[in-house]
């Protein structure tokens, strides 16, 4: 029997409500222009509720979802362990004027967790740590020139934007340099034409850019980066922000074989429990010390709980290896069934956030098509970004998931 | 205040505002007689340091061709800032060359130009007219389109946009109107003034009536896309930068 196709009259009406009052209707990332809904019309727009790998929409369609909520969601939404933790600390006190020390356990944990860490600082949003490591950086060096990697993602604050964007003034991003992913040479040129003047190198584990095959680190970059780092007295920034906890409890850092100075952490950190982190080596402490960076929610004692109880239940699971069985188990199959119907998928990235592309068409009008068929049958899933597992799906999913594939082929054939 | 940058401005009133006589000839009666001659008249415009190509009248037709060497008419500029002025209306050219000619200049040229300022610069009373209108939005469409790849080849923040945009075609068009096709090879951008045949990108607005308020900067592209007033498909990062040129379109062509 085939998987009957979504129609979503509710999300469209909330919408059209929405584009009143907020601008956009829904701004950024989970937006329809951001997230790339080809066409429009094939993608839910509105969360219902959500429990372990999947999300019912307003119309009442349940999806398997591999964006979950673009990574916060690691171990299944409201995992019963981190929801009751984090129930109980709620029954003590969340927003407070002074801090619960279980900011200094979740402190702990993260330093005895991640290999690189020496202390930790929390905020609330992956950009909230990039924009403090990039300060501590410039802080600690006295530098102003950061290098960023070509294709990369490190938030929203005039910093990681760029000289094109609406807003950004072009002396916010006068200090930024740009060399190409895995271009050792490139790097080794900018530091000798900036000699003294690099505060730092930031780069995500491993290249995640939109719209192309994500791209592992060559054998020894890292290690190169690291190097040319200590010698140019460089800070090392390593923004796990998306990666992080999914390939390596120690950090991806230790996964890929290095040491970062100051490494990002927030979305997989407490499955939805809004809390950030940046972590890092002694010798940058007192510079942090010294910074004025606070905001009104950063000491929240709810998200700390619950990213306790996150670490330890992924502690528990080895999740890394689990959520690497999984990925490589469902994108082998979809690679099976896409060949099947005489198309060419290609998986790039760790299979737990596998980048899918087919091939043969590089204007992506193909794989947006397959894409929406996906969405249309109950497979939630992006053309344009890398997905995220969790520890929730199951082998019933992944079958569902092949299932939904062999007719989204078949319609994207049909319409051909 | 944003720095505009005179070169830019140059390309841009050259290539995407003259050029759009080339369209006003083809959706306007008027200035298809004006454009009708016995004998081919042709406008060179050499600006020093800047862009130079050739506006060729005939048959009621009007052609906009890269380079002078064969004008009737020669316009030469000392500078951008002067050929800017020309635009302006705060410069008054001199020919250089086809001085026997110049009544074209000064009558059936200045009538077309006028025409197509009329256009461009829409009175509210002009645009009560449906059929002047679509006219109007339709000129404004080849001209933002023009304008796109000279920003995108001459502004500095452009040429930046312009160094992320992989090679291919994005076509953007009107439903049920224009299209045009943005040619990127190597980070350069060629605007060709007809539907492509194989774009790799593509951005349609969903009628004339929400380009003109597109063009009127009355609504926001972001917020059309999720309306589904806006389609989009292909190499979305290719519709990324090129929106990003967009912005700074505006920024010149106010």
């Amino acid at each position: 029997m085939s998987i009957p196709t979504n129609q979503y009259p509710n999300s469209r009406a909330l919408f059209e409500r929405a584009c009143q009052v907020i601008p956009s209707g829904i701004y950024g990332h989970l937006g329809p222009a951001e997230g790339c809904m080809i066409p429009v019309e094939a993608f839910p727009l509105y969360c219902d509720h959500a429990k372990g790998s999947y999300f019912w929409d307003v119309d009442g369609n349940r999806f398997i979802d591999y964006m979950c909520a673009y990574g916060p969601n690691v171990l299944g939404y409201n995992d019963p362990d981190v929801d009751e933790a984090a129930r109980k600390q709620m029954e003590k006190g969340n927003c407070t004027t002074n801090p619960s020390p279980v900011m200094i356990d979740f402190a702990e944990l993260l330093v005895d967790t991640v290999k690189s860490a020496e202390w930790a600082f929390f905020a609330k949003n992956g950009n909230d740590a990039t924009s403090l490591a990039v300060m501590a950086a410039r802080a600690y060096t006295r530098r102003k020139k950061i290098v960023f990697f070509k294709g990369y993602y490190h938030g929203v604050s005039p910093w990681a934007q760029k000289i094109d964007y609406p807003g950004i003034l072009p002396e916010e991003v006068c200090h930024n340099i740009y060399v190409p992913w895995n271009d050792v040479e490139a790097l080794k040129e900018v530091f000798a034409s900036y000699k003294g003047e690099i505060a730092a190198v930031i780069g995500q584990p491993y290249m995640h850019g939109n719209f192309a095959d994500n791209e592992l680190p060559e054998k020894g970059f890292w290690q190169q980066v690291r190097a040319l780092c200590s010698a140019e007295e460089a800070v090392l920034i390593v923004d796990d922000v998306r990666a992080g906890f999914r390939l390596d409890l120690q950090g991806s850092d230790h996964y890929f074989g290095f040491e970062a100075d100051l490494i990002c952490f927030c979305k997989a950190l407490a499955n939805g429990y809004n809390v950030s982190a940046l972590c890092g080596k002694n010798f940058l402490k007192n510079t942090v010390s010294g910074l004025t960076y606070t905001g009104s929610y950063w000491m929240s004692a709810v998200p700390f709980a619950a990213g306790i109880a996150c670490i330890e239940k992924m502690k528990r699971l080895n999740l890394p290896a689990l959520l690497k069985e999984k990925g490589e188990k469902l994108t082998h199959g979809l690679i099976k069934i896409a060949s099947e119907a005489g198309f060419r998928l290609v998986v790039s990235s760790a299979p737990a956030l596998f980048y899918l592309r087919t091939a043969d068409d590089d204007s992506l009008m193909l794989h947006q098509a397959y894409i929406a068929e996906m969405v249309r049958r109950g497979v939630f899933m992006t053309n344009h970004h890398n997905h995220f597992l969790n520890a929730a799906l199951s082998d019933d999913d992944i079958e569902h998931t092949w299932q939904a594939a062999k007719e989204a082929w078949a319609a994207v054939k049909a319409a051909l | 205040m944003p720095e505009l940058d005179a070169k830019t401005l140059a390309y841009i009133n050259l290539y995407a505002v003259l050029g759009a006589l080339e369209n006003l000839c083809e959706i306007d009666e008027e200035a298809r007689r004006l454009a009708s001659r016995k004998k081919p008249v042709s406008v060179g415009f050499e600006v020093k340091n800047g862009p130079s190509a050739t506006l060729t009248f005939a048959d009621g037709r009007c052609t906009l061709r890269e380079g002078c060497e064969s004008c009737i008419i020669k316009l030469p500029f000392a500078s951008c800032e002067k050929f800017n002025g020309l635009i302006d209306g705060t410069v008054t050219p001199v020919p250089s060359k086809g001085l026997l000619h110049v009544g074209f200049l000064l009558k059936s040229f200045t009538k077309l130009t006028d025409l197509l300022t009329r256009y461009l610069k829409a009175s509210p009373e002009d645009l009560a007219d449906p059929a002047f209108k679509e006219k109007s939005t339709t000129l404004m469409f080849y001209v933002i389109g023009a304008a796109l790849s000279q920003i995108g080849n001459e502004d500095p923040i452009g040429r930046f946009s312009a160094s992320n945009i992989v090679d291919g075609i994005v076509q953007l068009s009107i439903a049920d109107g224009p299209c045009l096709g943005i040619r990127v090879k190597d980070h350069r951008l060629e605007t060709v003034k007809r539907r492509p045949k194989k774009p790799r990108a593509r951005m349609e607005f969903g009628s004339m009536e929400l380009a003109r308020r597109l063009f009127d900067g009355e609504v926001n592209a972001v917020a059309c896309i999720g309306t589904g007033e806006i389609r989009m498909g292909g190499m979305i990062s290719m519709v990324d930068n090129i929106n990003r040129i967009l912005d700074r379109v505006s920024l010149y062509l106010a």
